[in-house]
Order: structure tokens, then C-alpha cells, then sequence
């Protein structure tokens, strides 16, 4: 590992070695060891480190207040964020069933659909419009061998 | 409470809920918000705004991909960045570059030495530093203030931020060589005290 290599290291990942990977944490300790450049670069990223995080922003007063103040508008959901939160819950349980339900509904939509409409077709016309195709096909049947065993 | 009952209940209205909410992360928030813009006003406008925000959407937080406080950052950052793109306060990467290549040449890859111009005391390392972090783009100073500052860990920050973990990376080194250039001109330079009054100004 270069000096250029290990200060990128320390930039990009921070002084904690315990950050760094496994691979490189070695490395780094290697180099530490036998240089005292890199020795310093770590010292001068620990400061920089340090001193930012002592930067303080300014106090805000009254702003706690006038969050807390402020009126809170009701929350309203739009209808797909509903359905979308309904359908992908975060409880276990209702992952599974909630999307199940939401599945079957078609099924349910078509069940209710074909029980109250006929759409134009009932019963007693299904019938006589058959009729006569009945009578024919049971024309096609052999009866021969019946009646021969009805005589004997 | 954990966040999730905390969440939970202000989903279902509960004032209580969302004023711990509020007290538990009003500092973080707000001085993230303030190094990304830089002002009392609209770091106070901005913060409201985030709150105001986490109350109208505390459904959409999902437990399971972040912590309460990594979504609460990241609706500050895109608030922050629309803020400023709107009042077209963003310096891009290359415009500030531009403009720390002439100033810098002479003190490229030179490291930073503090003990330098009798700067001992730790306030006015601090001021200087204040003062340098506010000349870095808005990305860089994001990068660096959740990753040093604030302690998130790079996954997360890269989160926040809305970029890869590669490209946070590599964007925080750029900040951290770009504080120290800018320390070391300011220090050697000589007129700390004109560019700490000019911060003030």
C-alpha cells in the first residue's frame, strides 16, 4: 500500500481502522507501523475529524416552540397511497392474506356477475333451442340390438 | 417508546408522539439543514418544514429500510436542495473548482498544519474551519457533515444523499483534501481575521 493509497483510505473511510476492510485494515497497520508520514496523515485526519465535529450551529430559539405550535393539518391519504398501504402491510400476517383477497376478488366480481345477469340467454330457450339437435343425435343410437333382446 | 411505536401512534394522531418525535431530532436536523444553507431563516423554515412533513407522511416510513433518523435527514436534503436550486444557490462541483484552481495550485497535496500562525486555541481552529467548510459545494459539505459530524456510516449517508456508497466515497475524500487546501490558504495567507470577517459579513 502507498501513502497515496492509505490517505485515501482514511479520507474516503474515515480514522476508525474498525471501518476500513479487512484487507486494507492490514495493510494500513502495516504501513503505520513502519511510517511515520502516514503516522502523521492519520494524527492531522484525526484532528480535522475532531475540530468538525465540535462545529456547532447556532441556537435556534423559539424554533422547538413554533414547531410544536404550529397547526398540524389533518393527514389525508390519497385513495391509491389506501389501497397500496392496505395491499403491502408491514405486518407478517396480512402480507400474505391481504394480496390473497385482493386476488380472488375477480373470481368473486365474476361469480356475482353471472348469478344476476343472464345477459339476454335463459333457461326454457337454451331448451327449445336444443331440442331438436337432441332428437337427432338420439337418432345416430342403434337400437336394433335392444329390441332383438326384448323379443328373445 | 421505539420509533416505531413513536411513528405508529402518529399515524393514528397522536400530537404527544410527534412532539418526542420533534424534541429527540430537532438538533440533528437543524444543523444539518443550517450547513446546507447557510442561514438562520431559512434553516428554521426549512426544519418546520421537514417536521410538518414527517407528520403528513409518517405512514410512508418503512422500519425495515431505514432508521426513523436517516428518512428524517433525507427529506431535509431534498428540501435543502430544491431550496437552493430554486434560488439557484447550488455551486457545482466544476464551478467551484474552477474557481479554487488558481488559488490552490501552489498548495496542491500540501497537508494542513494547524500549529501554523500561532492558531493554538481550538475556537479559532473551529471558526476557520466554519469558515472553509461554508466555500464547499453543497454536496461535498452534505458528505461531510453526515459522515464526520453526524456520524452516519457511508451506506447510510450515500442513502440520504441519494448516490452510490462508491461515489459518496469518493466524494468525501474531494471535501476533506478540498478543507484542507482551503485551510492552508487561509492560514498562510495571513489574513485569517479578513476572511473570518468576510464569513461574518
Amino acid at each position: 500500500m502507498t501513502l497515496e493509497d492509505f490517505k485515501q483510505t482514511i479520507e474516503s473511510l474515515g480514522t476508525d481502522s474498525a471501518q476500513w476492510p479487512i484487507d486494507t485494515r492490514v495493510q494500513c497497520e502495516v504501513l503505520l507501523k513502519s511510517s511515520s508520514e502516514a503516522r502523521l496523515l492519520l494524527n492531522e485526519q484525526v484532528e480535522l475529524d475532531s475540530l468538525l465535529q465540535k462545529l456547532e450551529a447556532p441556537t435556534f430559539l423559539g424554533l422547538e416552540t413554533r414547531i410544536l405550535n404550529q397547526d398540524l393539518p389533518p393527514r389525508q391519504q390519497s385513495l391509491i397511497d389506501i389501497i397500496v398501504d392496505w395491499l403491502i402491510p408491514s405486518q407478517l400476517g396480512a402480507q400474505l392474506w391481504r394480496p390473497a383477497i385482493a386476488a380472488c376478488l375477480p373470481l368473486v366480481f365474476g361469480v356475482l356477475v353471472g348469478n344476476f345477469f343472464s345477459f339476454g340467454v335463459t333457461e326454457q330457450e337454451l331448451a327449445l333451442e336444443y331440442w331438436d339437435d337432441e332428437l337427432a343425435l338420439l337418432s345416430f343410437n342403434d337400437f336394433s340390438s335392444d329390441l332383438d333382446e326384448a323379443e328373445l | 417508546m421505539t420509533d416505531e411505536e413513536l411513528m405508529l401512534a402518529i399515524c393514528k394522531g397522536d400530537q404527544p408522539a410527534y412532539q418526542a418525535v420533534v424534541k429527540e431530532h430537532l438538533k440533528p436536523i437543524s444543523h444539518y439543514a443550517y450547513r446546507l444553507l447557510g442561514n438562520q431563516k431559512d434553516t428554521e423554515d426549512i426544519t418546520q418544514e421537514t417536521f410538518l412533513k414527517l407528520w403528513l407522511n409518517a405512514a410512508r416510513w418503512k422500519p425495515e429500510k431505514s432508521k426513523l433518523t436517516t428518512w428524517l435527514h433525507r427529506i431535509t436534503h431534498n428540501l435543502c436542495v430544491d431550496y437552493l436550486r430554486k434560488h439557484s444557490r447550488v455551486q457545482t462541483q466544476d464551478s467551484f473548482e474552477d474557481t479554487l484552481v488558481d488559488s490552490l495550485d501552489a498548495n496542491d497535496d500540501k497537508d494542513i498544519d494547524f500549529t501554523q500562525r500561532d492558531l493554538n486555541r481550538d475556537s479559532e481552529k473551529i471558526q476557520i474551519l466554519d469558515s472553509a467548510l461554508n466555500q464547499l459545494p453543497e454536496n461535498q459539505r452534505s458528505a461531510i457533515m453526515l459522515c464526520t459530524v453526524q456520524n452516519f456510516s457511508n451506506k447510510e449517508a450515500a442513502v440520504i444523499m441519494d448516490v452510490s456508497v462508491k461515489a459518496l466515497e469518493s466524494t468525501i475524500a474531494r471535501a476533506k483534501r478540498s478543507l484542507k487546501n482551503i485551510i492552508h490558504t487561509m492560514t498562510n495567507s495571513g489574513n485569517t481575521d479578513e476572511l473570518l470577517e468576510k464569513k461574518k459579513v
